[in-house]
């Protein structure tokens, strides 16, 4: 809840106001104004903190609930009760964890120096009206902390100044501050807050810095991003080609990571974290289909039309906004079971804002090469009270350079520009397609080297670009060569394997040969060129194809004309040779489509023995073929007055002329609304109930069992709602609207929205489906 | 800094653009830390490796060094994770030296007690380190150092070998530098070339390791310009006994040592002289399950061991020469390329590379001739396809390199080619007798006895004989100085030192500046092609592009 608030009051968050601060001992003045409201107000000496809070202004409240979003939520009924929550050990919990260390420091001073007596506080028990002096004054805390110079007093004064915008410090007189009640015992809830050591009002110094050239750290990003880019894709082209399957439980198995960081030619780690970034910047999702895999989206075609820096600004804005953890894939979760990527078990509510801190942290470092204990130390200091684990820092850097956010370990131009585009909760300020993708692809534009249009061909089969290489450049490399080296410049070298994949997509060897020596400033080596040549001499020597069946005539004239023949179109005959044809359906209807022409076709067995006739009519090629099967077995209307019938009902269920969502895809019989069809399988649902029970009620209507499937897969992937007609354990059925959430191992998980429950259920208790049309929910 | 002719790559690969006007100027700058990988035509393949930066160590370049020469010439903003590997790989070197010590004699010592702890802990040290002295120092058995060395290097923490090497026993040789050609002839004046020169002083400031040049770029005169440094009596190991007859009249010509001085050491003659030159061979004979010619190693104080053809030096002579460390050793070879991986064996037993010149770069200072190498492809007929495809795989080879067609190829190149002298060179004994029938020229194989080899070789050298058929005994070492064209039939499969040994053959440079031809004839469309390709590898990297043409239209130019 509380990053729900968090997020909503972003807008007003950076007007905070300077709180009431007094510096007793020096006698300045007392009085500060507050900034946003525009309205001077002198501070009025009160005694308890209730007071104190309620005397804030309303700009001064404002500011308090912007910093403690959880003081709002569930509005508290007075400002009384307010004060009672702000000085809650809950509240006060969550609002340190937030502090840096010398905000931690001066308050762990003031409730050391309130406790020693020499303040009297505003602890709830106090009675109101009571003198409150004597007081600690900002000096006494500078003191304390052992902030001497007045630079560090003005630092001191500063952060009591936030202290008091958050309500976490309060000034019982003026020129006096007080800890807010309760604060002593969540900062030490067992002995007193010991003074600090040493006063540390800027983040620790990184151990042995190395100075980078900003120059250096942008080419370095800029090269990481042109390779995150390749890698997602290289993914994204794999996939395309061979979907991988989701696991059951959600996310990517362990062979397909394995493979798929094969194919990168990076670890399992690094792969993962690429899946979740194509994953994130939408590229590719899971498909819903059964058995489920992941495909690509419909951005995936704005990714293929998109050059190399709006693709990175795609990636860049997905993962500024991410909540994924990819680098705890691979590892157990608490019931020891392994966490895939792109599984549920990988979001975290905590990474955006982590994110932020640590952009931050590394903007504030500057150019030097940091480490992870670097920043470690510095979100340490940043927020002492809630360190985040060390394994996330480092997955988020690692994250960070792998994407060319950093480069060489220190922020680059891409990194401050994303920074910017942050808000300190790390939600992301655009959305996908937005603006931040135009402004993180310009910003990459800026740092990415010229790229160069030069291929440097040579007589041992290699190829040198000797920079970045152009749009044309890396398709040319991609199709029709091997990489050998990349980095600022790659080395290429041309294999008959990579020529035969060049040929393979389609491209000829004059086409090459032309393309190699237009991007050569030198003549394309004799060896290359007989390479392309003779590869593609040999190539496609052996050919593949699928047919159905074939003819074969000892006498090739038998065979001459059938081909052309247009009545035998249907048969898809291809002239393979001269005396074999080939066929693209079974041979059965190749024989009869024969006979009809009057020629005497016998068949034959693999033995290339005749088989006499044929036992059985076509046969269904094995797989692919399901839909027809069932076809098949569909019971049909089997005469005109069924057929009538049907088309009423269809009628009535068109009701207002309404469609289903459902109607186009149902069982995959296109143009017949849903509910229409359910009820045209009325019969076969009777069939399929349970002999005890009464059949479902009359209209309800219920389907054979493969467009019930069809119906709630459809409704899992659009989240739609069915009415279920069950038979229940004792053979009652049962009508319930759900809304499917899994269909899968022979069971459906659904909730039912009325009893607002979930329930499981066999699908063979399943008597029927129904589309419920009704959107509301 | 924008527009250095040197990119640097994260995976540790220097590429140098060589028409860039400071390429030289750059080649000159990163030669001593970066290996040459590579030397085709535009951009040449440099590589970082640990050992080549702990050479450069060594020789006493540093890290801030290296770091600023990359800095400095490359291109592109260098990627700043190599500096720091850079940096700390180079920081390995030298926290263990070997040394000798007063009383102990040779010692380990380690600057960094974590690093000898760790060396002390390895199991591949076991046996190599005696007594501990102290908690720095370790007693090394003196038998032990070059083994030792090798095993540290692997450990990643190579040791600086401050021991020294044994002075030998001293024995005056100089270089005469007036010689007799070899055909006879008036006597000539002869100076090192400069990069002879480079060599010998680069290998003698290093002390010891390895020098490559070209075939025919005179390796010889370099063994005998390091024996002059020298000064000491010194053992010479050759691969065979031709090659020790050379060594032996190209000592005597260039050199003041006298016949007598010189001794062969070979499986005819057991001499052991001031100058002895042996043959692999004859080290590695066992008799009754020990090698019996180990004495010679220890038969005399030698100052200086050379090894020629050092790629071809036989796995037990790595053992052998184990405890050699203390003399010093010079390594020669034009390919450092081994199949068998174990390059890096010869840079840590001999010692590093201390001078490696591209075969281009000879070749355009006129030393060596040029040389034109063509791969002639030859379709075979449809039943001896046939014959491949159903033969057995590990007949295919064997099939494919002697396919019938090739006789018949070889002849018309050779038509081509009347006034030249050439060499046809195969591996199969079968294949050449049968092409050295049809060529009619005389055969040269294993068999043949030292006294016919030296009588065919003269004659071919006189140009009495223009036309040889060689099998692989003429790989490597045989001085043919007007060969002109090399045609090569059949070879052992993919070797890539035996296909540049083969074109060395042809590159002494010619009297009259004539191209040197190099054909190899190989059957298209069999592993012929692909072990073809793969042999071509070294020569094609060191920027000889083969031209392809088909046997068919093979055209005289």
């Amino acid at each position: 809840m509380a990053e729900r608030c968090a997020r909503q009051d972003t807008p007003a968050r950076r007007a905070a106001p300077v709180g009431p601060v007094g510096r007793g001992a020096t006698g300045r003045a007392r009085v500060r104004t507050t900034s946003s409201g525009g309205r001077a107000r002198s501070i009025v000496r009160m005694s308890t903190f209730p007071e104190a809070v309620r005397a804030l202004t309303d700009d001064a409240l404002v500011a308090v609930l912007r910093a403690r979003p959880d003081l709002a939520y569930p509005s508290p009924s007075t400002l009384r009760s307010l004060a009672a929550r702000a000085a809650s050990r809950t509240s006060l919990d969550r609002a340190l964890a937030r502090l840096d260390t010398p905000t931690l420091q001066v308050l762990g001073a003031l409730v050391t120096l309130s406790r020693s007596g020499r303040a009297p506080g505003g602890t709830p028990s106090d009675d109101a009206g009571r003198p409150p002096l004597p007081t600690v004054t900002a000096d006494d805390v500078a003191a304390a902390v052992g902030a001497t110079t007045p630079d560090d007093a003005a630092a001191v004064d500063a952060v009591l100044a936030r202290a008091t915008a958050q309500a976490l410090v309060w000034a019982p007189a003026p020129g006096a501050v007080a800890p807010a009640p309760g604060l002593d015992e969540v900062l030490d809830p067992v002995a007193p807050t010991p003074l600090p050591e040493r006063w540390s009002p800027v983040p620790p110094a990184p151990v042995d810095p190395r100075p980078l050239p900003t120059a250096v750290v942008d080419a370095e990003a800029a090269g990481a991003a042109v390779e995150a880019v390749r890698l997602v894709d290289t993914l994204v082209r794999a996939w395309q080609d061979a979907p991988p399957p989701v696991l059951r439980s959600g996310g990517l198995g362990v062979r397909d990571v394995h493979r798929t960081a094969r194919l990168l030619e990076v670890d399992d780690q690094v792969a993962a974290t690429v899946i979740e970034l194509a994953a994130g910047a939408g590229l590719v999702d899971d498909d819903g289909e059964d058995p489920p895999s992941y495909v690509l989206t419909t951005r995936a075609d704005a990714w293929d039309e998109a050059g190399t820096a709006e693709r990175w600004g795609m990636l860049a804005t997905a993962w500024a906004g991410t909540r994924r953890t990819p680098w705890l894939a691979g590892t157990r979760d608490e019931k020891g079971a392994l966490r895939p990527p792109l599984g549920t078990g990988l979001s975290r509510g905590w990474v955006p804002r982590l994110r932020t801190q640590i952009l931050t942290a590394l903007a504030t470092l500057g150019p030097i090469g940091v480490r992870p204990a670097d920043v470690c130390a510095d979100l340490a200091w940043r927020s002492p009270r809630a360190v985040p684990p060390e394994s996330a820092v480092t997955g988020l850097l690692a994250e960070a350079a792998l994407l060319g956010v950093t480069g060489a370990g220190a922020l680059a131009t891409t990194g401050r520009t994303m920074l910017d585009l942050l808000d300190p909760d790390g939600a992301s300020t655009s959305s996908p397609g937005g603006d931040a993708e135009a402004v993180l692809a310009a910003t990459l534009t800026t740092i990415l080297p010229e790229p160069v249009d030069d291929l440097l061909l040579q007589g041992d089969l290699t190829g040198v670009v000797p920079g970045r290489p152009s749009h044309e450049l890396v398709r040319l490399i991609e199709d029709a060569a091997e990489v050998e080296s990349r980095g600022a410049a790659t080395t290429v070298r041309f294999t008959p394997a990579s020529v035969t994949r060049a040929l393979d997509a389609g491209t000829t060897a004059d086409d090459l040969l032309a393309t190699l020596s237009r991007v050569s400033r030198t003549p394309v080596p004799q060896a290359l060129d007989y390479l392309v040549r003779d590869t593609a001499r040999r190539h496609a020597s052996l050919r593949v194809g699928a047919a159905g069946s074939y003819v074969r005539a000892a006498d090739p004239a038998v065979l001459t004309g059938l081909a052309e023949d247009p009545r035998l179109a249907g048969l898809g005959l291809i002239r393979l040779a001269p005396t074999v044809l080939a066929a693209a359906v079974p041979a059965a209807a190749v024989q009869s489509a024969l006979r009809g022409r009057g020629l005497a076709a016998a068949l034959e067995g693999p033995d290339g023995q005749p088989l006499g006739r044929l036992a059985h009519p076509a046969r269904i090629e094995r797989g692919g073929a399901r839909l027809l099967r069932a076809a098949y077995h569909a019971p049909g209307p089997a005469s005109d007055a069924e057929r009538l019938a049907l088309v009423g009902q269809l009628r009535i269920a068109d009701g207002g002329g309404r469609r289903s969502p459902f109607a186009s895809t149902a069982g995959g019989t296109a143009g017949v609304s849903g509910p229409a069809l359910a009820r045209a399988a009325l019969a076969a649902a009777g069939r399929t109930g349970p002999p005890s029970g009464p059949t479902p009620s009359a209209g309800a209507g219920t389907i054979t069992p493969g467009d019930a499937l069809a119906l709630l897969r459809d409704a899992v992937r659009d989240g739609g709602h069915v009415w279920l007609h069950l038979v229940d354990g004792r053979g009652q059925p049962l009508r319930r609207r759900v809304r499917p959430l899994r269909l899968d191992a022979g069971r459906l998980r659904a909730l039912d929205t009325q009893r607002g429950s979930e329930l499981t259920v066999a699908v063979h208790r399943i008597a029927g489906v129904d589309p419920d049309d009704d959107p509301g929910d | 800094m924008p527009d250095g002719p040197l990119i640097v790559q994260s995976d540790k690969s220097l590429l140098l653009e060589v028409d860039h006007p400071r390429a030289d100027e750059c080649r000159r700058a990163i030669a001593p830390f970066a290996e040459l990988e590579r030397a085709p035509e535009h951009v040449h393949t440099y590589r970082l490796t640990s050992l080549g930066l702990w050479n450069a160590r060594a020789a006493g370049h540093d890290a801030e060094q290296v770091v600023n020469t990359l800095i400095e010439y490359s291109r592109y903003p260098v990627p700043h994770a190599l500096l720091v590997d850079v940096a700390e790989t180079m920081d390995r070197y030298g926290r263990l030296t070997l040394h000798a010590h007063p009383t102990h004699g040779l010692v380990l010592e380690a600057s960094d007690r974590a690093v000898l702890a760790e060396v002390l802990k390895s199991r591949r040290t076991s046996g190599l380190l005696g007594e501990r002295i102290d908690d720095q120092t370790v007693v090394v058995h003196p038998s032990e150092r070059g083994h030792l060395k090798q095993v540290l290097v692997k450990l990643g923490w190579p040791a600086e070998d401050l021991a020294g090497y044994v002075d030998g026993e001293k024995h005056p040789i100089a270089l005469t530098h007036d010689a007799v050609p070899i055909g006879g002839g008036p006597i000539k004046h002869w100076e090192l070339r400069p990069y002879q020169a480079q060599a010998v002083d680069a290998f003698w400031y290093g002390g010891s390791g390895v020098v490559v040049l070209p075939c025919g770029a005179g390796k010889t005169i370099v063994g005998a310009a390091s024996m002059a440094k020298s000064g000491t009596t010194t053992l010479i190991l050759v691969t065979n006994t031709v090659s020790a007859r050379q060594w032996k009249d190209e000592l005597i010509r260039r050199t003041t040592l006298t016949e007598d001085e010189i001794g062969e050491y070979s499986g005819t003659r057991k001499e052991i002289k001031p100058v002895t030159i042996a043959t692999y061979q004859v080290l590695t004979t066992k008799r009754k399950g020990v090698y019996s010619h180990l004495e010679l190693l220890d038969a005399r104080d030698w100052g200086l061991i050379v090894y020629d053809e050092v790629h071809l030096l036989p796995a037990p002579i790595f053992r052998m020469t184990a405890d050699l460390q203390a003399r010093r050793r010079l390594g020669l070879t034009a390919t450092l390329v081994r199949e068998d991986g174990r390059e890096d064996e010869v840079f840590s037993l001999i010692g590093p590379k201390r001078y490696d010149a591209p075969w281009k770069d000879i070749e355009a200072q006129g030393y060596i001739a040029p040389a034109d190498c063509v791969e002639v492809r030859l379709t075979l007929p449809e039943s001896e396809r046939m014959t491949y495809a159903i033969a057995e795989p590990e007949d295919k080879y064997r099939l494919a390199a002697t396919a019938s067609g090739k006789n018949r190829v070889v002849s018309r190149i050779v038509e081509t080619h009347p006034d030249d002298q050439v060499l046809v060179i195969g591996q199969y004994l079968d294949q050449l007798e049968e092409l050295s029938a049809h060529l009619d020229a005389p055969l040269i194989t294993g068999a043949t006895t030292v006294r016919e080899r030296q009588r065919l070789f003269d004659a071919f050298r006189s140009g009495e004989v223009s036309r040889l058929v060689v099998s692989k005994v003429a790989n490597f070492s045989i001085d043919l100085p007007e060969a002109s064209v090399a045609i090569q039939v059949s070879g052992s499969f993919g070797s890539r030192q035996e296909e540049a040994q083969r074109l060395g053959r042809v590159m002494r440079p010619k009297a009259d500046g004539r191209t040197a031809h190099f054909y190899a004839v190989v059957a298209r469309d069999t592993v012929d092609q692909d072990f073809a390709a793969h042999r071509q590898r070294f020569l094609a990297e060191q920027g000889y592009a083969y031209r392809i043409t088909d046997a068919e239209d093979f055209d005289p130019a």
